[in-house]
């Protein structure tokens, strides 16, 4: 019997939800993806929590926060530990984006879901693997087989595909087939029958126009801004999508002598860039190929400025530039401040190269019509002065004094109920009692930092509205000394501080860059302030399809091309999951799958398989007939046990039976009518039939594309008078079969 | 199971495929006894594989190549190259542009890289006359467009040859090829460490142990001295000279160990302030252009070195200046100069070694492995004078070093590598004869009780093995719904791709391989016009089963002939045959033609009834006579036994038939074979054709 294979899927199905789902086979648990998105709501990781821990091994597809961001929370909070497994940039380009969403994050809020140790130590157990590696799990996983091959989308992109018995298990979400600039098409399309195929419907109601005409669009949009003195923001994902577009605007500059500036913004551009480099291999062809015959790197970028703080891109005098900045959500990150600022004024534009994920700022804006203002949320992180720092001193004096009351009294489960019922304090309160917590010397007055308005937190700023949209909850609390800090974080950073500068050639090799350094040995006490205001969007918004994801037409053809034996369909909203199921039911396989979230369904193939030995006197009377990758050839045997117990064949001892005539091969009427031409024979299409010389007609009946999926046994009628032609005909049809 | 035969030509792969497909042949074409021109030919159950592709660099022209006479390019299916340096690689072009080979070519991304550049170097400093040069330019950039890439563990599948590499240690981009042909596992180490140094990884362990492993010997039973007292004669001997006011000349072949010279003497200059003053060149144009691929192939060196790299590229030398050619050379005091080639055949090392030989003061350091007939390795046994490149002759004087920075296992490194991965066959290749010998004779005894055959074969001596590989198939889908208890019969399609075998049922063949099936259903109008009656009466004449078909839908009157071929009566001057072609039904339906038109030529004849009615006994008589008569015409002398047996003797062998069983007794296995094969052909023929079919 086959290998029991069942899916369930976490979080993502029926909408564009992060991507998470539980594939098990004979009882090894993989989790497939571990996303999150920019909103980090813990609520999306419910159903992961439950089961986290009994997960084996985790597989990451891409290096962005749809598809790994929630690997730091559910290693710290759910308890999940099993190895991780992904590709040298994914591992890479996902702690980047981390770093990332981290920093920006922490920069307007008290972002406490996890910190960059936890992102340190998520990545750690990170084992790396090369395209078509076929990595041999061990232990309870023994006979189970992954490797990841190209997707194409993102640098790294995987395709994971999971083998046991020779049966494959395809996850392929967010590929892409087509070659672009930056990285190759995708090779799922090399893989065929797979036993399960599990893949997103994000795309199926999508057509995209061809990649010229787009990527002239793209750019004609841009130059015309700048031409008309405006500045270009284009919100973009850490180290995804943005290295296509920074080529296409490096390869445009280059060949036209532009010199407006561009310029990269996020916490980690430099290190991106420069790990970037050293990618070479999981590029395109023509990038390789490039380095290989002139040795140019594709990512020394002439043209593109890296920056890694805002006030990098304040010194840049004024005039028209283009800005890619991090994150392309708009929810937080430089894209967001910028917006804020560039909104305004009808010069500029806002170029969304993906859809926004739900719900956010982005996704509002790419509404049609745009809206005509948006609320949006300023939040900055101000160093606390006076009463304020006092009070945070004396939280920490008393933390102190708690903390070396409970480490007196303290066994570890004692430590453990704390940790368990202190909600309000919640788990980062696990602080190895060893360090000692951030001393109150250490806090001396910050000035002149990163931020330099200082804004008064007791008095709402004029401009400040009602809270609308997007809300945000200031879980901030106020007693007599002011806003009550949660004073572990500040005890973390300082564990930071130290963690850091180990690391420092260890995991970051010491690339982080200056800003988020800045904020890492910032160990001042700060905290965040926000405002609301409204922003007049008077700016030009235009979106544009930069995602590289294969369209819907295509994912169709591929589907179908893959023709598995049964396919499971996640990510994509409803109407587009829905429409992609009945299209595929029609048209792949009878067995497609939708599963709702918490839903296991089983896609353990029906298929029954057993392995017999194949005896070497069987197997010098066959004789093999070659039909492309295949030899074929009938086999009429009688079953034996070799001395181990096994079956094997054995050749017959009696007469054997007749068996119908199999004839294999597929016929293209086209061909056939090109090769029925070349042997000087008329032929030509009359009505959906080949006529074939004066009489005879040749018709192909029962449609290929029915259920079942691929070549079904196709049916050839030939009909004609008696008559030479009709036998000669013949004869050329069979020729084009092999007749077993 | 091995055996070494004396030197055969290869250039017969149909033979050899016929002969026994489980033959495994191993050849080197080079690097057999030798160091230098690396190419080792496999062939395999058909599939082809060549490792290597290098050049002797003791010799030029043609003299250098492998012997790719040997061997008919154009059989090749794979060739696989381990790593940049020209005994390795430098013989590709002129294969790949100068032979019939039309394979594939694999190398790893950062030798692909070097390899361009490393070529075109090696095409212009070698200075042969036109006729002796192997290939240009133009052939080497030709050439970079055939070569694919591929990466560390990656496995790819070419023609069923599926292969990987590990990481090998020796130099930036340096591979390990395992290849797999039907589950034999054979792994070529090409030249490789297992020691971790400045810039490299140490060569992985494979996780899967090879049933044959093709290993480097060039430094035979040597053992090294651990890396930092070698680095530290090395720097010492430098120290001492130039403080003594010499001048001290590195003799290294551009890419691969002089980075991790380069890397020490860098580090030392820093760590040393006193010798700050003293000027390092390095003269090679060539290094500096693959800097960049130093650069960017991080990911393939140790973390050691990607740390440092992310503060500063560690390439990127503070102490260490280029030097282009002799004219630039200022020589006013001590210095450190590295130079190519690592030989002293020609080129800037030579023409330093001829200025600097004669003076006491002076150091050579010869830091790697020399090859034998070069005069680094005259040198290092320290004659008294040597021959200068204008003819004269000259004292040696100078100091001569010899410390081995290059990365090759050393007899611990390789010992331990094979007790990893117990091959149960090894095959040395790439070492002088002597280090081989010695090498052998102690592996020898160190596996005496493993049972490990250990093979040094000479150029073009043929390593021959067999292979039982068991073949396996699985049975899936509609075939295997039960699994068959033996004596049972299978009968299905039996798919092969690659080397797996899949045994189905004929309807499942697109459901499990993108092969598909067809049914062809053919119709045929044949102008009649007597009466349908007639045709049926004829027909039922010849065959048992001829049924009226209930005329429902077609409102004509039919029958089925055979239940096959349905005959129909469209219209007056019409009748049309249906059928789906299979060679029975087209026989049928061809008789039925045949008929039709005698009908319609003819008028009916008297029909003989009593020849229609036949006794069984008539027909098993005259099939009786048509056995005997092919049986004689096979065997030969076929005689009447008893109990109605046949006896059937050849060459002295006799044979009992027993008619109704077929059952077959004789002494000769072969015999009994042969005789029971034919006699159930013989009686498929003979029989009726049986009216259904199952």
């Amino acid at each position: 019997m086959g290998t029991s294979v069942q899916v369930t899927p976490l979080c993502g199905v029926y909408n564009e939800n992060p991507l998470s789902y539980l594939v098990s086979i004979d009882g090894f648990n993989f989790l497939v993806d571990c996303g999150w998105n920019d909103h980090f709501d813990p609520s999306f990781l419910q159903p992961l929590a439950r089961v986290a821990s009994t997960i084996d091994a985790v597989l990451l597809a891409h290096p962005d926060t749809l598809h790994l961001g929630a690997l730091p929370y559910a290693m710290k909070q759910l308890g999940l530990s099993a190895p991780v497994y992904s590709t040298e940039p994914v591992y890479r380009l996902g702690l980047l984006t981390m770093y990332d969403q981290y920093l920006s994050r922490k920069q307007v809020s008290d972002f406490d879901l996890f910190t960059l140790d936890d992102i340190d130590s998520a990545f750690q157990n990170v084992t790396r693997l090369t395209y078509s590696q076929n990595y041999h799990l061990f232990g309870k996983g023994e006979g189970i087989v992954i490797a990841p091959h190209v997707a194409g989308h993102l640098l790294g992109g995987t395709v994971w595909k999971i083998t046991k018995d020779g049966e494959d298990v395809i996850y392929a979400v967010d590929f892409n087939h087509r070659k672009e600039r930056l990285l190759n098409g995708t090779v799922l399309e090399s893989f065929v029958r797979p036993a399960v195929l599990i893949t997103d419907a994000y795309n199926a109601l999508n057509n995209q126009p061809s990649r010229r005409q787009r990527d002239q669009e793209f750019l004609d949009v841009i130059l015309k801004t700048l031409r008309g003195d405006g500045n270009v923001l284009l919100p973009v994902d850490t180290a995804g999508r943005v290295l296509e577009l920074m080529l296409i605007l490096e390869q445009y500059w280059t060949q036209h002598h532009l010199n407006y500036p561009i310029f990269f913004l996020t916490y980690v551009a430099s290190s991106t860039i420069d790990y970037v480099k050293s990618f070479l291999e999981w590029m395109s062809d023509s990038i390789a190929k490039s380095f290989e015959h002139t040795r140019d790197n594709a990512f020394l970028l002439k043209h593109v400025t890296l920056l890694i703080s805002k006030s990098e891109l304040e010194k840049v005098p004024d005039g028209p530039k283009i800005v890619l900045a991090s994150m392309a959500s708009l929810e937080a990150g430089f894209s967001h401040d910028i917006f804020v600022e560039w909104a305004t004024d009808a010069k500029n534009l806002v170029l969304f190269s993906e859809r926004g994920q739900f719900a956010t700022l982005a996704r509002m804006l790419q509404a049609d019509p745009p809206p005509k203002a948006v609320k949006v949320t300023m939040s900055k992180r101000v160093p606390l002065v006076g009463e304020e720092l006092a009070a945070y001193e004396e939280e920490q004096e008393r933390i102190k004094k708690e903390e070396a009351l409970k480490a007196s009294l303290s066994k570890e489960d004692e430590m453990k109920a704390s940790r368990g019922s202190d909600n309000k304090l919640g788990d980062p309160m696990v602080i190895d009692t060893t360090t000692p917590p951030a001393s109150s010397d250490v806090a001396v007055p910050h000035v002149g930092g990163h931020r330099d308005i200082l804004i008064d937190g007791f008095v709402p700023p004029s401009t400040s509205v009602a809270p609308m949209f997007p809300f945000y909850e200031n879980s901030s609390e106020w007693d007599d000394f002011g806003e009550v800090i949660n004073p572990e974080d500040y005890v973390i950073k300082d564990e930071d501080m130290d963690q850091a500068t180990m690391q420092v050639g260890d995991d970051l090799n010491g690339k982080l860059d200056e800003g988020a350094a800045s904020l890492i040995f910032d160990t001042t006490p700060s905290k965040v302030i926000s405002n609301e205001l409204t922003v007049q969007v008077k700016c030009m918004l235009v979106y544009m399809d930069f995602e590289g994801r294969s369209d819907g037409r295509s994912i169709k053809s591929i589907l179908s091309h893959v023709a598995p034996l049964k396919l499971v369909l996640v990510h994509g909203s409803a109407e587009a999951t829905e429409h992609l199921k009945q299209h595929c039911l029609k048209h792949v396989c009878p067995h497609v799958y939708a599963p709702q979230i918490g839903e296991t369904i089983d896609v353990t193939s029906d298929l029954c398989a057993y392995k017999v030995q194949l005896s070497e006197k069987l197997m010098s009377n066959v004789l093999f007939k070659k039909l492309g990758d295949y030899e074929v050839a009938w086999v009429d045997a009688e079953v034996g046990k070799t001395e181990s117990g096994s079956l094997s064949l054995l050749p017959l001892s009696t007469p054997p039976p007749s068996h119908d005539t199999v004839f294999v091969g597929d016929i293209k009427m086209a061909d056939f009518k090109q090769f029925l031409a070349s042997k000087g024979i008329q032929v030509e299409f009359s009505g959906g039939a080949l006529r074939c010389g004066e009489y005879v007609t040749l018709r192909k009946v029962g449609d290929a594309s029915q259920k079942g999926g691929g070549a079904i046994i196709q049916q050839i009628v030939m009909e004609g008078p008696l008559c030479d032609e009709y036998y000669k005909i013949r004869e050329y049809l069979y020729s084009q079969y092999y007749l077993l | 199971m091995a055996s070494t035969g004396p030197p055969q030509s290869l250039k017969r792969p149909d033979s050899s495929l016929t002969r026994e497909g489980d033959q495994l042949i191993i050849t080197p074409l080079g690097a057999g006894n030798e160091v230098g021109r690396s190419c080792v030919y496999m062939s395999y159950k058909g599939k082809t594989i060549l490792f290597d592709c290098g050049i002797h660099p003791a010799y030029s022209g043609m003299a250098a190549l492998p012997y790719f006479d040997e061997i008919d390019p154009s059989t090749i299916d794979v060739l696989l190259v381990t790593h940049f340096h020209l005994d390795h690689a430098a013989s590709l072009p002129y294969f790949l542009e100068k032979t019939t080979f039309k394979g594939r070519v694999f190398m790893t991304h950062a030798t692909k890289a070097i390899y361009k550049l490393l070529l075109s170097d090696y095409v212009k400093v070698s200075k042969v006359s036109v006729e002796d040069m192997l290939y240009d330019e133009q052939d080497i950039l030709r050439s970079m467009d055939k070569i694919e890439v591929i990466d560390f563990h990656q496995t790819l599948e070419v023609n069923g040859i599926r292969f990987w590499c590990y990481t090998a240690g020796h130099v930036l981009g340096a591979a390990m090829f395992m290849v797999d042909i039907a589950g034999v596992r054979v792994l070529y180490t090409g030249d490789y460490s297992r020691e971790e140094d400045r810039h490299l990884r140490a060569a992985e362990i494979p996780q899967f142990s090879p049933d044959i492993c093709i290993i480097e010997s060039t430094y035979g039973v040597q053992l090294h001295q651990p890396r930092h007292v070698r680095e530290k004669r090395f720097t010492d001997v430098i120290h001492s000279t130039i403080s003594q006011g010499g001048r001290v000349l590195i003799p290294a072949f551009a890419l691969g160990r002089a980075q991790e010279l380069l890397l020490i003497l860098d580090e030392y200059w820093s760590n040393h302030p006193e010798l700050h003053n003293i000027p390092i060149y390095y003269a090679s144009p060539l290094a500096k252009r693959c800097m960049a691929v130093y650069q960017t192939y991080i990911n393939s060196m140790n973390e050691r070195i990607r740390n440092q790299f992310a503060n500063s590229n560690p390439f990127d030398f503070k102490h260490i200046s280029p030097l282009k050619s002799i004219e630039n050379f200022n020589d006013v005091g001590p210095s450190v100069v590295m130079a190519s080639p690592s030989g002293l055949q020609s080129g800037l090392s030579r023409q330093l070694f001829d200025m600097w030989c004669s003076d006491k003061k002076n150091a050579c350091v010869i830091p790697g492995y020399v090859v034998e007939g070069t005069l680094a390795k005259t040198i290092i046994n320290e004659p008294k004078e040597v021959t200068l490149m204008n003819g004269l002759t000259a004292p040696l004087n100078m100091q001569v070093h010899y410390i081995s920075f290059s990365a090759h296992a050393d007899f611990a490194q390789t010992s331990t590598f094979l007790k990893e991965l117990m091959p149960p066959n090894i095959i040395l290749v790439h070492g002088e004869a002597n280090e081989m010998g010695r090498l052998k004779q102690k592996l020898i005894t160190q596996f005496a009780d493993r049972n490990t055959k250990i093979i040094s074969p000479k150029n073009c001596q043929s390593v021959e093995m067999y292979f039982n590989s068991e073949k396996m198939a699985k049975t899936i889908g509609r075939l295997a719904e039960k699994t068959p208890g033996v004596g049972e019969t299978v009968s299905g399609l039996l798919v092969k791709k690659g080397f797996t075998y899949q045994i189905m049922a004929p309807d499942d063949l697109h459901v499990f391989s993108q092969l598909s099936t067809a049914n062809v259903t053919q119709r045929i109008t044949i102008p009649y016009t007597g009466a349908f009656g007639v045709i049926k009466h004829r027909l039922k004449q010849i065959y048992e089963s001829v049924e009226s078909l209930p005329d429902e839908e077609s409102e004509v009157p039919a029958f089925r002939v055979h239940e096959r071929v349905t005959v129909k009566h469209e219209s007056e001057k019409h009748i049309s045959l249906h059928w789906t072609s299979d060679p029975i039904s087209d026989m049928v339906s061809d008789s039925i033609v045949a008929l039709v038109l005698n009908i319609s030529r003819e008028i009916p004849k008297v029909v003989v009834e009593s020849e229609a009615i036949k006794t069984e006994e008539e027909n098993g008589k005259k099939a009786e006579k048509v056995i005997h008569a092919l049986l004689v015409s096979l065997f030969g002398d076929v005689k009447l036994g008893e109990n109605g047996n046949l006896v059937i003797s050849v060459d002295g062998n006799v044979a009992h038939l027993d008619k109704q069983s077929g059952n077959v007794e004789s002494e000769n296995e072969g015999l009994k074979e042969r005789v029971r094969v034919a006699f159930q052909r013989i009686q498929n023929a003979v029989k009726p054709i049986p009216l259904s079919v199952s």
